[in-house]
């Protein structure tokens, strides 16, 4: 039972979580255009920040799409190096403005080689304000590093909720600086974040993308549903298997009851003539099924979330996903009933047996 | 008061005794002897509310016992009578002291129960610790007779309490069983075949069963 209700538990919170982080971590963007590759790297590395991204694409061409007059806004984003696993954002000020993101303390960014940091970033790694740091090549930290030009941490964001709380954010100027590019023309982006004027824009502005230029638009809510189709059906399965495993739970109860009562049907008889009634016995054998039943998947809980939160504390991707308003709980309290009422019933079938006993057969025969 | 009417049972048919009636008044004795065979031991499981009879009436103080619902006779049996078994009836896995435990919270009694006592009057106070397992038969006699005494009851039921034992022990057994009647008041039915008990123990009454 408390293997069933584990994996149940994991495969709850994981669920709920991935689908609340994909939510909460897009604010209402339509359309994100990058390099060419699939489509979900790009959603995944632009916006969850999970993936790598599926290469980098001219800031000249990318300025062409913000002027268009079917974008509403747009918002340039350079990825590339990482601290301590945490990744370097190169942006504008306006990426601030779409995750409504507030300052703890210090300022945004004003010059290249500033930084503002998120608000796990400033607990995990305990940077502070006009504190430095050197950023390592990649989007993991390999120890490769860019030395010679440390950022300034110049803010610290309050807690969102979002992947923002992960990210470190400079100009793209940094970025820019940091690898050397000083030729305009040459300047590189890894992304573009797009709002649309209009939604009927989705049809026909990533058609103009896809087939005019060598860059690629991805919508965010097709990639991302198509992910959590493919994903829900794993869920599944593993529901399945923790749903076998929580029927084989409560066959494990039933025979253990009955193996029990059994073994003790000649003190259960002694018990009567002592003056234990019918259903004193009845409710005895009911306790003890549901003391299992109750321990065993309160158990099972507990082991779920701390599954749950080793998962979080001990994978990158873990880091990405952020619990929110223990939404989750519900659906837990939900199983954990379903679960109890199930081995509630079970338990009847051996308490029925003990309150239909012969006490003189039994104690003749014994 | 104990009063039986017209006591008869039958088994597939056939009758093993019938119309038996008594009457037994507070704290005086019955000894029911008889060939073996005759239904002793399921008169005595009739008188104690565990086997329904198959007509007649038994009432103890004007309750008639097999009018009550079953989880009535069975607090009844618990709190009014307290019966020594032919085979003992213990809980062999328990202890001794968790044998009478176990008796005194089938009675839901709020009062506490001096256990040492109990067993330092039937010779077992220094095995209250050891399990039933493991005690002689004379022993597990005497914590028989102890748990019947163990919630005062008011009507005591004996079966064939001697006839296992040596002269010694039969001795020790039937003055147990006559002390502890007097100090709890109770009336004593003792159901037996084994004619010494009658030399150990004045019966106010003598029912002879199978003598028609």
């Amino acid at each position: 039972m408390i293997v069933g209700i584990t994996i149940i538990t994991v495969s709850i919170l994981v669920n709920q979580v991935t689908k609340e982080t994909f939510s909460k971590n897009n604010p209402g963007l339509d359309a994100v255009v990058g390099a060419k590759g699939s489509p979900l790297q790009l959603i995944l590395s632009s916006i969850h920040h999970i993936d790598i991204p599926t290469g980098n694409i001219s800031y000249k061409n990318a300025r062409k799409i913000i002027k268009h007059p079917a974008i509403k806004s747009a918002i340039p984003i350079s990825l590339g190096d990482n601290f301590q696993n945490f990744r370097i954002v190169g942006t504008n000020k306006s990426f601030l403005k779409l995750y409504k993101a507030n300052l703890i303390s210090g300022t945004a960014w004003s010059q290249p080689m500033q930084a503002v940091i998120g608000y796990n970033v400033s607990k995990i790694t305990k940077l502070k304000i006009n504190k430095f740091f050197v950023g390592s090549h990649g989007l993991i930290d390999t120890g490769d590093v860019h030395a010679e030009q440390p950022y300034k941490v110049v803010g610290v964001l309050k807690k969102t909720g979002t992947i923002l709380d992960n990210l470190i954010l400079t100009s793209l100027d940094s970025v820019w600086n940091l690898h050397s590019v000083t030729n305009k023309d040459k300047l590189e982006i890894t992304s573009l974040l797009l709002k649309y004027k209009n939604k009927t824009s989705s049809f026909s502005f990533p058609r103009l993308i896809n087939k005019g230029t060598n860059m690629q638009a991805a919508s965010p809510s097709f990639e991302i549903s198509k992910l959590l189709k493919l994903t829900g059906n794993a869920h599944r399965i593993v529901d399945y298997l923790s749903v076998l495993i929580m029927i084989l739970s409560f066959l494990g109860i039933l025979f253990t009851l009955l193996n029990n009562i059994n073994e003790r049907k000649y003190d259960l008889a002694v018990l009567r003539t002592l003056g234990f009634s019918r259903w004193k016995l009845f409710s005895i054998i009911l306790s003890e099924g549901m003391i299992i039943s109750i321990l065993g998947s309160t158990i099972g809980l507990i082991f779920g979330y701390i599954v749950y939160e080793s998962m979080y504390y001990f994978s990158i991707v873990g880091r990405s996903l952020e619990l929110g308003q223990l939404s989750f709980l519900n659906d837990l309290f939900l199983i954990w009933i379903i679960v109890n009422i199930i081995a509630f019933i079970t338990c009847l079938v051996p308490c029925i047996k003990v309150y239909k006993q012969n006490i003189r057969s039994t104690l003749l025969n014994s | 008061m104990l009063i039986c009417e017209d006591i008869s049972f039958d088994i597939d048919g056939q009758k093993l005794f019938s119309n038996i009636n008594l009457n037994i008044k507070p704290q005086k004795d019955l000894l029911i002897t008889g060939p073996s065979g005759v239904g002793k031991t399921t008169l005595l499981s009739i008188l104690c509310g565990i086997q329904k009879p198959t007509t007649g009436k038994i009432t103890y103080n004007s309750i008639d016992l097999y009018n009550l619902p079953e989880n009535k006779i069975d607090e009844f049996r618990g709190k009014n009578l307290g019966v020594v078994f032919q085979n003992f009836n213990l809980i062999n896995t328990f202890t001794v002291k968790q044998n009478l435990e176990i008796a005194v919270s089938a009675i839901d009694t709020k009062k506490s129960i001096p256990f040492f006592n109990i067993l330092d009057r039937v010779g077992l106070a220094n095995k209250s610790h050891i399990k039933v397992a493991n005690l002689s038969i004379g022993e597990k006699q005497r914590l028989a007779v102890a748990r019947a005494f163990v919630g005062d009851p008011k009507w005591v039921f004996c079966d064939e309490p001697t006839s296992s034992l040596d002269d010694k022990n039969a001795n020790i057994i039937a003055n147990l069983i006559k002390e502890e009647s007097l100090r709890c008041k109770a009336s004593l039915v003792l159901i037996t075949h084994d004619s010494r008990i009658q030399t150990l123990i004045k019966f106010s009454k003598i029912l002879k069963l199978g003598d028609e």
